[in-house]
C-alpha cells in the first residue's frame, strides 16, 4: 500500500486487538454476505406490535397522525402559491410565465419535478 | 457534513480504568465517541462505510467516516459507494455497525501498544503496569459503554446491538439513551430549560417530540414525524439539478449540504416571504445567495496586427502567383500539342490531295481515319480548340451550326452506297437527331409557356388593380357628386379633390390589409389541421400530444392508425378483405408517398403573399404580422459566449424553501406533522397532565439535533405552537446550547454519574437471560430496555446525584478524573 494512504490511516486495520472475533473470521471471505440483515419493514414485521397493548408505546405507534392542516399547494418550479395545474403534465405552477416554462419543458423534467412530491408517472 | 480531517489516534487509551464508561453518539449522519465526564467526544467522524478494492494490491479494505478525496485515486470505488448502519433511524446493518465501532475504538486507543507510537514507554508504577499489561492481553475493551439509539427502538435491533457488544468487543456492561433526553438534561443542566418541557429533536432522518416531566421523558406520548435534514439537503440538491441541469456534476452531496448549513433558514411565513420573492422586490435581491463556480474566462480574440495581415496577403499572393505560373504552363504545353496536331492534319490533306483516286482507300487506311471527311473533322475540332486555347472568342452558334452535318454525316447518303454496318450507324444517327431536335422543341415549348404565364400574371394584375380602381371610383363618383351639391370655391375644390383620392387609396389600402387577414387566417387554419388534424376521429387525447403525437400531422397520424390497425387485426370471423374494390384503396392510404399536403404552397399562401407584396410596393412600412405564428417567430437562442453569469449558482427562493419542509412534509408527500403539531400532539398523548404541568411544559419547548441550527427556527415553532395551544399561555422555545453535541455530553454527564455502574445491562446478564430478557422486560417495565434503564439514569443522574446544584457538583466531580485524562504520556517520560 502506498506511504500516503498508510500515514493518512484512512483504511481500518484488518486484526484489532480488542476484538475477540476478527471481522474476518465472523464474514469470511467469498462467502455471500449481503441479504441477510432485515430491513426496517420486515424488523417491525418480526416485532409484532399488534400483538402489544396500544397504550404501550413502540416504534410503529409513536409515529404523527397526518398533519391538522389543509395540505398547501406549491409551485412545483419556484416554490410559490401555485393556484394553477396544468391538466396535461400536472404540474402545479403559479402564473402564465411559469406555465410557459412548463410548456416548454421536456417530459423527463417534468416527470422528476412531479417525483420530488412523489407524484411521478412510474410505469411499470 | 464537509470534509473534516481524518481524527487521531488517541494515546492515551491505556491510562483509563476499566469502570470508567465509553460514551457513544451514535447519530444517523456523525458518530460521535469519547470518555464518561469529558466535555467533548474525543473522536468524530461521518457515519458511513466504505469498502472499495485497493488498486495496486486487489483487496477491499474499509475506509470509514470521510476521507481526503485526493487520496481516493489508489483505490477503485467503481462498484462501492457509502454506506450507513442505519434504515431510517434503526440501526440494522450491523456488519457496517461493526466496522464503525472497529474504527471508533481504534481511534480511541483501544488496539494499544502494537500500533501506538509509546510502545517503549515503561509504566511507572507496579499498578500502572498491570493494568497496562492486562489490557494488552485481554483482547477486549474493558470499559462499560453507553450508546444512543432512537426512541422506542425495536427490541431486535437492541439485542443485536447487544450482542456485538458483547460478543465481538467484550464489553463489560452496556446501557442504552435517547439522544434527544441527554440533551434535554444537559441543557437543564445549563439552566437554559425546565425540569418540565418537551423536546423537539430534528435529526438526520427523523424527528422526535416527547415530553419530559420532572426532567424523565415520557415516552407513551412521544411522536415521531419521518423527516429530518437528510431531506432537507436531498430536496435541495434535487431542486438544484433541475434548476441548472448543466452543473449537476458540481452539484454534490457535499457542497449542498455545506450551502444548506451555510445559507437555508425558516421563514416565519412561508407564502408571505415567497410572496416577497415573486414580486420580485429589492429585499428579495438582497436575500438572494450566490455561489460561484470555478470559471476560466476565456482567451480574448484580439484583432490580427498589421503585420499579420501583411504577411498572409503575401503569402496568399505567392500561392495565387504560383497557380498562375501552373496554369499558363499547362496551356502552354497545350497548345504546342495541338499545334502539331493541326500540322500533322494539314499535311495529312495535303498529301490526301497528291494522291491518286485508287490509292485512297489504302493511304487512308494506313493514316486511321476512315473518310476524307473525317480528316477535316478533326482538322476543325483541333482549330477550335486550339482557338480556345489561345483565349480566342469562339461563337457557339457557329460551332452549332456546321455540327449538324458533321454530327450525322450518313443521314443525307442514299442507302444504297453504304454497307450494312453504316446501315445501322445511319439509323442510330436517325434516331439520336430526332430525338435531339424533340428536346429542343420541348425546351422552346417550355420556354413559351413560361412567358404565356407572366403574360397572364401581368394580366390578372392589371384587371385586379382595375378592379380596384374601379371600387373606388364608384367612392370617388359619390364623392363628385357630394360635391357637385355643394358648389365649393376654387381652392376648396383642391382640397376636397385631395380628400377624395386619399380615400379612395386608403379603401385600397384597406381592402389589401383586410385580404391579408384573411388569408393568413386561412394559412393558419390550414396549417392548426395538419399537425392537430381535424378532431373528428375522437382521440384527441391529452397525454399524446406531449410525445410523438404532438409531431405528426393529421395526415400522418391516420397513416399510423390503418398502420396499427392492419398490424394487430386478426379478424375473428372470416377474412372478407379485398372482396371489395374500396378495400385495396387502403393501400394507397398506407403508403408513404401519400402526402398530398406537402405537394407545394397552398393557393392561399400563394395569395397571401402576392398581397403581402403589393401592399408592401403601396406602404413600405407596412410588416406582414402572423398573430398565431408567434411560435415560429420566437428565435432560437444564438449561441453565445458563456459568461461568468453561467456558472452561478443562485439561491433564492430555495433557501427557505427547502427547511420548509420539517415544517409542512407534505412538500415532499410525507403525510405527518410538522415541528409545530408535533409538539401539540404529544401534549395530547400526554396520558396525565393537571393544568399546572401544562403551563409549565409549555414554558420550557426545546430544541436540539442538527436540523434545528437553521435561522428563524425558534420563532417559527413558537409561532406555530402558539396557533393550536389555548390562548395566552406563555409559550417559551429555547434552542440547546450546541444542538449538535449536547446529546454526547449530556451522555457523557450521566455516563460519569456513580450510580452509572448501577444502571447497565452486564455481560452476565446477557450471557445468563439472553435476548430474551430485553423482550421480557420490556414487556414488564413498559418501557423497553432503554425506557426502563434510560428513565433510571437520567432521573438519577439529575437529580439524585447532583443534589441541588448538580451543575457545579458535577464539575467538581469531574475535576479528578479530568486530571487523570490530562497526564500525558510525557510526564510518564519526563
Amino acid at each position: 500500500m502506498e506511504s500516503e494512504v498508510v500515514e493518512s490511516e484512512m483504511v481500518v486495520p484488518q486484526h484489532l486487538s480488542f476484538k475477540r472475533v476478527q471481522m474476518s473470521d465472523k464474514y469470511p471471505k467469498g462467502q455471500s454476505r449481503g441479504r441477510h440483515w432485515k430491513h426496517l419493514k420486515q424488523i417491525i414485521q418480526a416485532e409484532n406490535y399488534q400483538s402489544y397493548p396500544p397504550n404501550q408505546p413502540n416504534y410503529v405507534n409513536i409515529e404523527s397522525p397526518p398533519s391538522i392542516y389543509p395540505s398547501k399547494k406549491f409551485c412545483d418550479i419556484t416554490g410559490f402559491e401555485a393556484p394553477y395545474v396544468d391538466p396535461r403534465t400536472n404540474i402545479r405552477y403559479a402564473d402564465a410565465e411559469v406555465f410557459k416554462l412548463v410548456r416548454s419543458l421536456p417530459n423527463e423534467y417534468i416527470q422528476r419535478y412531479l417525483a420530488l412530491r412523489n407524484a411521478a408517472v412510474v410505469l411499470k | 457534513m464537509p470534509f473534516e480531517t481524518r481524527p487521531l489516534r488517541q494515546s492515551d487509551y491505556n491510562y483509563f480504568p476499566s469502570t470508567c464508561p465509553i460514551v457513544i453518539d451514535n447519530g444517523g449522519s456523525a458518530f460521535r465517541i469519547g470518555w464518561a465526564g469529558e466535555s467533548d467526544p474525543r473522536i468524530t467522524f461521518r457515519n458511513v462505510v466504505q469498502r472499495p478494492r485497493h488498486k495496486a494490491t486487489g483487496e477491499t479494505v474499509t475506509i470509514v467516516g470521510d476521507h481526503d478525496p485526493a487520496l481516493m485515486k489508489y483505490f477503485d470505488c467503481t462498484r462501492s459507494f457509502q454506506r450507513s448502519a442505519f434504515d431510517g433511524n434503526v440501526v440494522y446493518q450491523f456488519e457496517i455497525m461493526e466496522y464503525i465501532l472497529d474504527y471508533g475504538f481504534e481511534r480511541m486507543g483501544a488496539d494499544g501498544p502494537e500500533v501506538d507510537g509509546h510502545t517503549n514507554t515503561e509504566p511507572v508504577t507496579k499498578i500502572e503496569y498491570d493494568s497496562w499489561h492486562m489490557k494488552f492481553e485481554a483482547e477486549q475493551v474493558d470499559h462499560p459503554v453507553l450508546i444512543t439509539e432512537c426512541a422506542c427502538n425495536p427490541v431486535q435491533s437492541r439485542a443485536k446491538l447487544a450482542e456485538l457488544l458483547f460478543e465481538t468487543y467484550g464489553v463489560p456492561s452496556v446501557a442504552f439513551g435517547v439522544d434527544a433526553a441527554f440533551s434535554y438534561v444537559y441543557n437543564q443542566q445549563l439552566g437554559i430549560c425546565d425540569r418540565d418541557g418537551i423536546a423537539i429533536c430534528s435529526g438526520f432522518s427523523t424527528s422526535h417530540a416527547f415530553p419530559m416531566v420532572s426532567g424523565e421523558p415520557v415516552f407513551e406520548a412521544c411522536c415521531r414525524t419521518n423527516i429530518g435534514g437528510y431531506h432537507v439537503t436531498d430536496y435541495l440538491k434535487q431542486l438544484l439539478s433541475l434548476k441548472y441541469p448543466n452543473h449537476v456534476s458540481s452539484i454534490t452531496w457535499e457542497k449542498v449540504e455545506e450551502l444548506k448549513m451555510e445559507h437555508c433558514y425558516v421563514a416565519l411565513d412561508y407564502f408571505s416571504e415567497a410572496k416577497v420573492f415573486q414580486k420580485g422586490a429589492k429585499e428579495a435581491e438582497e436575500k438572494m445567495r450566490c455561489w460561484q463556480l470555478p470559471w476560466v474566462p476565456p482567451p480574448s480574440e484580439e484583432p490580427p496586427s498589421e503585420e499579420e495581415l501583411a504577411r498572409k496577403a503575401a503569402i496568399k499572393e505567392k500561392q495565387g502567383q504560383r497557380l498562375r505560373e501552373m496554369a499558363a504552363a499547362k496551356r502552354s504545353s497545350r497548345i504546342l500539342e495541338l499545334e502539331n496536331e493541326f500540322q500533322g492534319l494539314e499535311f495529312l490533306l495535303q498529301q490526301l490531295e497528291n494522291v491518286q483516286e485508287s490509292d485512297i482507300a489504302s493511304f487512308l487506311s494506313r493514316t486511321g481515319y476512315v473518310s476524307r471527311q473525317e480528316i477535316e473533322s478533326a482538322l476543325a475540332r483541333v482549330t477550335q480548340s486550339l482557338r480556345k486555347a489561345r483565349g480566342e472568342q469562339t461563337d457557339i452558334e457557329e460551332k452549332m451550326e456546321p455540327s449538324t452535318s458533321e454530327k450525322y454525316p450518313l443521314i443525307d447518303l442514299p442507302d444504297n452506297i453504304l454497307s450494312p454496318e453504316q446501315l445501322k450507324e445511319k439509323k442510330r444517327q436517325l434516331f439520336l437527331k430526332t430525338t435531339s431536335e424533340g428536346r429542343q422543341r420541348a425546351k422552346q415549348k417550355k420556354f413559351e409557356e413560361e412567358l404565356e404565364r407572366e403574360r397572364q400574371n401581368q394580366q390578372d394584375e392589371e384587371k385586379r388593380s382595375l378592379l380596384e380602381i374601379y371600387q373606388a371610383s364608384k367612392i370617388l363618383n359619390l364623392e363628385m357628386c357630394a360635391w357637385n351639391l355643394s358648389k365649393p370655391v376654387n381652392n376648396k375644390f383642391v382640397i376636397h379633390t385631395s380628400f377624395i383620392v386619399g380615400r379612395t387609396l386608403s379603401f385600397i389600402y384597406n381592402s389589401y390589409v383586410q385580404n391579408i387577414k384573411k388569408f393568413s387566417e386561412k394559412v393558419e387554419q390550414r396549417k392548426r389541421l395538419k399537425t392537430n388534424g381535424s378532431h373528428t376521429n375522437g382521440n384527441n387525447n391529452i397525454s399524446g400530444a406531449v410525445g410523438r403525437g404532438e409531431r405528426l400531422n393529421a395526415a400522418q397520424r391516420e397513416r399510423m392508425r390503418l398502420l396499427t390497425t392492419a398490424a394487430f387485426d386478426r379478424g375473428k370471423g372470416e377474412d372478407t378483405f379485398g372482396a371489395r374494390e374500396e378495400d385495396w384503396q387502403l393501400y394507397k392510404l398506407m403508403s408513404k408517398d401519400n402526402d398530398d399536403d406537402d405537394e407545394g404552397p397552398d393557393e392561399n399562401e400563394v395569395e397571401l403573399n402576392r398581397i403581402t407584396c403589393r401592399l408592401q410596393e403601396i406602404d413600405p412600412t407596412f410588416v406582414a404580422k402572423s398573430d398565431a405564428g408567434s411560435v415560429l417567430a420566437t428565435e432560437i437562442p444564438r449561441l453565445r459566449p458563456l459568461t461568468k453569469e453561467d456558472f452561478q449558482i443562485i439561491l433564492g427562493v430555495e433557501r427557505f424553501r427547502c427547511p420548509e419542509v420539517l415544517f409542512q412534509p407534505n412538500m415532499i408527500n410525507i403525510d405527518q406533522a410538522g415541528l409545530d403539531e408535533m409538539a401539540g400532539i404529544s401534549i395530547r398523548r400526554l396520558p396525565s397532565k393537571g393544568d399546572r404541568l401544562e403551563r409549565s411544559i409549555n414554558n420550557s419547548i426545546f430544541l436540539t439535533g442538527g436540523s434545528c441550527l437553521f435561522p428563524g427556527i425558534v420563532e417559527r415553532v413558537e409561532a406555530g405552537i402558539r396557533k393550536i395551544r389555548p390562548f395566552e399561555l406563555p409559550i417559551r422555545v429555547v434552542r440547546a446550547s450546541d444542538p449538535i453535541l449536547d446529546a454526547w455530553r449530556g451522555a457523557a454527564a450521566v455516563a460519569a454519574a456513580p450510580c452509572f455502574q448501577m444502571q447497565t445491562f452486564s455481560r452476565q446478564d446477557f450471557y445468563e437471560k439472553g435476548e430474551d430478557w430485553l423482550r421480557s422486560s420490556s414487556q414488564r417495565w413498559g418501557f423497553g430496555f432503554q425506557g426502563m434503564r434510560g428513565r433510571c439514569i437520567i432521573a438519577e443522574a439529575s437529580h439524585m446525584c447532583y443534589g441541588a446544584s448538580p451543575f457545579v457538583n458535577l464539575k467538581e466531580m469531574l475535576v479528578p478524573r479530568m486530571r487523570f485524562n490530562h497526564a500525558s504520556p510525557h510526564s510518564f517520560t519526563s
